[in-house]
């Protein structure tokens, strides 16, 4: 059954900064394997979204499911939860006071309360993954960009997280090294890894989705396959949307 | 006879018949500013660490939050006391009002290394919560992102990076003590300044004196700063780091190397 696979389910998620509403009663699902991007223009709400997602937001309404627990309610362990759902952010985030291999291995260690040799055993198999076994002894400010992104997502992955939020990963590095981190993101979503993606990358989340979310105004204004949004847009705010990007 | 005496020949004879009591008197002084600033420093990483828990609204208790705002509260005053009044007014009242007030005696030395103690840490305090919210906020994002907890993320993550931004202010405030202890000889502390006050007042040596003392200060301060910043770059490690060779690359090309060598 389709119930076995969900992991998230969002419902009438609304989200007030003071009293600017800055997302509008949100409803959509996330199953095993799915690979949704969220694409829309800027301030529309794709972060602030993901970040209610993962509980770095509180959200102000609605719930949000994991499984079956809701992980909204005031009693739920957000920080197991938090486990299990991890983040890829614009700016990296990577620990600046460890190396390469810390940064993959404090959360197993701290947090999932592993052995070493076993923590260590993981964070080599994802930085291999993503090409950064090599750098394991550097400290984030001694890398490029898109060394340091496919790092935070060996951090992300060390945690065996059952989906990955990305927010806008590509957005702050240079255009030459876009290519490397997107990549190493088509290589996960190929392998099975759930991923729920905010992008400006058109082309990437036109080739790489398995669903796509088109948000407007703090609501979801149109959704659908890839061929549904990039090839037969219904709304005329999503056609003029992407009316903005070429060479699609 | 030292009032025939040069400028010269009075330090050097201030030097031969007090000299023991200069370094003991320096010795002194930095004792208590080695100690104060330590447990300056424990206090201030306490309040400060303290001073910036965040409440959640939704999650943690009523009792949690109401308990944690009242001592905030407390922490915020005895900051605002002690950086708002004279270091020698403090050890006045703590000396003497101790006592009276709470029934306590205080010794000089006790109430000497407590008032150096609270007003660093009162400064320190800030220090660290200024250290603290210099962090890049993504950093706390990241932590709590991989599931670690307020506590989790300020061990491993915050805390060591706000200290590489705190220790200059540890050092400052080391100098800062070296000199203020010298307030402390109104309790009777027979620190450097107050084997001056002695020597001069007996002999009728200021100038001379004050120049000995100035010096020693001096030498205590500008090796302090140095040694501070040698701890500071020990701290900063390596600019550089090392490529690791997973796949013993570089082993097969000197074997190949040495192969065709032969
Ligand atoms: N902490 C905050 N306080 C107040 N307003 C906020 C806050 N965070 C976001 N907003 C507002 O919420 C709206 C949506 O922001 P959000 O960052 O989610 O947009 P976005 O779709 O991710 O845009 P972009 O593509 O530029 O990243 C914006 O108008 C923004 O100003
Ligand atoms: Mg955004």
């Amino acid at each position: 059954m389709a119930e076995n696979n969900r992991i998230l389910t969002v419902s009438h998620l609304v989200k007030n900064f003071g009293t600017h509403e800055v997302l509008r009663d949100i409803d959509f699902t996330v199953d095993k394997k799915d690979v949704i991007s969220i694409i829309g223009a800027s301030g529309s709400g794709k972060s602030t979204l993901l970040r209610c997602i993962n509980l770095l937001e509180t959200p102000t309404g609605g719930h949000i499911y994991y499984h079956d627990k809701d992980i909204t309610d005031a009693k739920m362990d957000i920080y197991g939860y938090r486990e299990k759902v991890g983040m890829v952010f614009q700016n990296f985030n990577l620990f600046h006071n460890l190396s390469v291999l810390e940064n993959c291995m404090v959360g197993p260690i701290k947090v999932k309360k592993q052995k070493k040799d076993r923590a260590r055993e993981l964070a080599m198999t994802f930085l291999n993954k993503v090409g950064m076994d090599q750098y394991i002894n550097a400290k984030p400010r001694q890398l490029s960009g898109g060394q340091q992104q496919r790092v935070a997502i060996a951090r992300a992955l060390a945690m065996e997280p059952e989906v990955l939020l990305f927010d806008e990963p590509t957005s702050a590095l240079d255009p030459q090294m876009v290519g490397e981190v997107l990549n190493v993101m088509s290589t996960l979503a190929s392998e099975g890894m759930t991923m729920l993606i905010v992008t400006h990358e058109m082309a990437f989340a036109r080739d790489i989705s398995s669903h796509v979310v088109f948000m407007a105004d703090g609501v979801i204004e149109e959704e659908g396959s890839s061929e549904d949004i990039f090839v037969h847009p219904q709304k005329d705010k999503t056609k003029e949307f992407l009316s903005r990007f070429r060479n699609l | 006879m030292i009032s025939n005496m040069s400028f010269f020949e009075r330090i050097i004879y201030l030097l031969q018949n007090y000299g023991v009591s200069y370094m003991k008197g320096a010795g002194t002084t930095l004792v208590i500013a080695i100690v104060s600033t330590f447990i300056g420093c424990v206090i201030g990483f306490a309040v400060g660490i303290v001073q910036t828990i965040p409440l959640d609204e939704k999650r943690d208790s009523l009792l949690k939050r109401v308990v944690i705002r009242a001592i905030k509260v407390i922490l915020r005053c005895y900051v605002e006391l002690f950086r708002g009044t004279p270091m020698i007014v403090q050890a006045v009242f703590i000396y003497y009002g101790a006592a009276q007030l709470f029934n306590i005696t205080l010794g000089m030395w006790q109430s000497a290394f407590l008032v150096v103690s609270i007003n660093t840490g009162a400064y320190m305090a800030e220090s660290v919560r200024g250290g603290i919210i210099s962090v890049d906020p993504g950093q706390m994002e990241g932590a709590k992102a991989i599931g670690m907890t307020h506590f989790q993320a300020m061990i491993n993550v915050i805390m060591p990076q706000a200290f590489r931004n705190i220790i200059p202010q540890i050092g400052n405030n080391f100098i800062i003590n070296i000199k203020d202890t010298s307030v402390l000889s109104i309790i009777s502390i027979v620190d450097l300044f107050f084997v001056h006050k002695s020597v001069a007042g007996a002999l009728y040596t200021y100038f001379e004196s004050a120049t000995i003392v100035m010096a020693i200060y001096l030498c205590m301060t500008v090796i302090s700063s140095k040694l501070l910043n040698l701890w500071e770059k020990f701290l900063d490690g390596s600019e550089n780091f090392e490529l690791v060779d997973n796949m013993d690359i570089g082993n097969q090309m000197n074997k190949a190397k040495r192969k065709g060598g032969r």
